[in-house]
């Protein structure tokens, strides 16, 4: 059962790495990367906290388009260059497929995200020189590749119904939805003042949009003076959830996909 | 003798669309099949007319709306039928950064199978075993046809289905293709073929069907559909009136120069015809036999009977 879905995947991530825009705008982000200190010494502030939060920054950002062009192409292309027929015809259930090109993108995404932690812990060293700042620097990349996980689980989703120009400024859109609104909404449903029906509504919001900020951690990384209380317990329920959404994403394609004429 | 068993039979199988402007179309219209195991079936049409929607029926890609249909036994959609038989599309594309024997590990691994020798023997099958280490971005149209059926050869398949298998190649490959298709009969597979190389169908297919916008106009076996070619033979010694006095059906005489030709089906009695020319002192300048070709009857059936006309299926059995 599992071993088409390992067959599709590690062809996915022999594709992926191959894929000239990929690579050019991974290249561009660890240029980025790389000039960064250069560029935090421009500012007025503490040349520490701009560093890492530019660093970061480039690396979520980066993340997520890699992400998004990364996953907008995978099933249209499959059906548009008809390998996806030779693969069907052989014992291979939709599901597996499906979750097989998945897996395969969050692999392509951990290879290309690890490059580019390396790249930033790398220069943060050099520029620095202080090795104890790292692990907690390295935090907020872990925390963005489960939530570049959870955002190609959307765009995949998507993919099953919608053209990739579409899928890009759907699962785009929701990514700044999710990263910017979700504690907006969060906050409105939790405030007393609000009034009931904007509570609701918050909450169906909530429920439904996936929630991007939960991965945003990089203020306390930033700023040393802000904690995440029970940090640990935190990053496991994010990450729990993350999974869930995922898992619940994939059902979702599944039953779009099984009943997509290819 | 044991009745052959159907390796593909369809009862009133049909697909409908829904297109803004026509509303619902039947691209496949109450399409009833027979293929019988361990030969090759030519499955013709022009395009458009429901060829691929069948094939993707038949290999569950897409769905039915209406009708039945079962492969080498079981209903279409039944999952395990899948570890029996192989497909070809189209002008297929493979994933171009891996190499041939690459190629091969990776739809082997979807059935479970991991044989290195397998894969070489495949590879000389198709005699592509010295190019194992080229990409596929390397390969030639040719090359990646061939590739395509070795890919399609690794479960041992019963039933295989190719989708145009020699569209676009060169006369070489064409050949090389066309042997190879051959040797899968010998080896006791059935293929279905689905082709406009009418002359290539000619040469390989057993038994053909003809689908014309969406419905089967003809189908049978390919000796049976071709009967009725014309004969054409000259005589000298005898004269026009002479022979028309013989009273042949659906004959033409003329005096031509150097004797008289009769133009006749090849159904006609020409050896006691023959014979009695002999008898009268003339003699046979030439025969030449002109055989009712695929192309004629592709033709004939695609233009002559329109498909909405012609929704009863002409089928032509022969005895087995």
């Amino acid at each position: 059962m599992f071993r088409p879905i390992a067959s599709i995947a590690a062809t996915t991530v022999g594709e992926a790495i191959r894929r000239k825009v990929l690579l050019i705008i991974l290249l561009i982000g660890v240029l980025f990367l790389v000039v960064a200190p250069g560029l935090g010494m421009l500012s007025a502030r503490s040349e520490t906290t701009v560093l890492r939060g530019m660093m970061l920054g480039i690396i979520q950002l980066t993340s997520a388009v890699i992400a998004i062009v990364l996953t907008v192409y995978m099933i249209p292309n499959e059906i548009e260059r008809r390998t996806i027929y030779t693969i069907l015809s052989k014992p291979v259930q939709r599901w597996q497929f499906l979750v097989g090109k998945y897996f395969g993108a969050v692999a392509a995404l951990l290879m290309m995200m690890t490059l580019m932690t390396s790249v930033l812990v790398f220069t943060f060293w050099l520029q620095q020189r202080d090795a104890s700042a790292i692990p907690d620097l390295i935090k907020a990349p872990v925390m963005y590749f489960v939530q570049m996980s959870l955002l190609a689980a959307v765009a995949i989703f998507f993919s099953t119904f919608v053209s990739p120009l579409v899928n890009f400024f759907l699962s785009g859109g929701l990514y700044l939805l999710g990263s910017l609104f979700a504690p907006f909404f969060q906050t409105l449903q939790e405030s007393q003042g609000t009034p009931q029906a904007a509570k609701i509504f918050a909450q169906l919001v909530n429920t439904i949009l996936p929630n991007f900020a939960n991965y945003n951690i990089q203020n306390p990384i930033i700023n040393p003076g802000q904690q995440i209380q029970n940090e640990s317990s935190y990053y496991l329920q994010v990450t729990i959830y993350g999974v869930l959404y995922i898992a619940g994403l994939l059902v979702a394609g599944t039953i779009v996909f099984d009943r997509r004429e290819v | 003798m044991r009745p052959l068993a159907a390796a593909i039979e369809t009862k009133q199988l049909t697909k409908t669309y829904k297109s803004r402007i026509h509303g619902k179309i039947n691209v496949v219209d109450s399409l009833d099949l027979h293929v019988e195991e361990g030969e090759i079936f030519g499955f013709l049409g022009p395009n458009g007319a429901g060829k691929t929607t069948t094939i993707k029926m038949l290999l569950s890609i897409i769905y039915p709306d209406a009708g039945e249909g079962y492969v080498l036994g079981k209903e279409i959609g039944d999952m395990s039928v899948h570890r029996l038989i192989s497909y070809v599309p189209e002008r297929p594309y493979y994933y171009e950064h891996m190499t041939g024997l690459e190629l091969l590990k990776f739809y082997a691994s979807l059935f479970g199978i991991n044989d290195q020798a397998l894969f070489v023997r495949l590879l000389e099958k198709v005699n592509l075993h010295r190019d194992m280490s080229k990409t596929i971005s390397q390969y030639s149209k040719g090359m990646q046809q061939r590739v395509g059926l070795a890919q399609a050869l690794l479960n041992d398949p019963k039933l295989m289905f190719l989708d145009e298998p020699t569209g676009g190649l060169d006369p070489i490959a064409h050949r090389e293709i066309r042997d190879l298709i051959l040797s899968f009969r010998e080896e006791g597979r059935t293929v279905f073929i689905s082709s406009h190389e009418l002359s290539e169908v000619e040469l390989i297919c057993d038994r053909v069907a003809i689908i014309n916008k969406g419905v089967i106009a003809r189908q049978g076996k390919l000796t049976d559909l071709l009967r009725g070619g014309r004969v054409e033979v000259t005589f000298e010694g005898v004269t026009e009136q002479w022979l028309k006095d013989k009273g042949m059906q659906d004959s033409h005489v003329r005096t031509i120069a150097g004797g008289v030709l009769l133009d006749t089906t090849e159904e006609e009695d020409i050896n006691s015809l023959i014979d009695a020319v002999r008898s009268n002192s003339g003699r046979i300048v030439s025969i030449v036999p002109r055989r009712k070709r695929l192309e004629d009857l592709f033709i004939q059936t695609v233009t002559d009977a329109p498909a909405q006309a012609a929704k009863k299926t002409i089928t032509v059995e022969g005895a087995n």
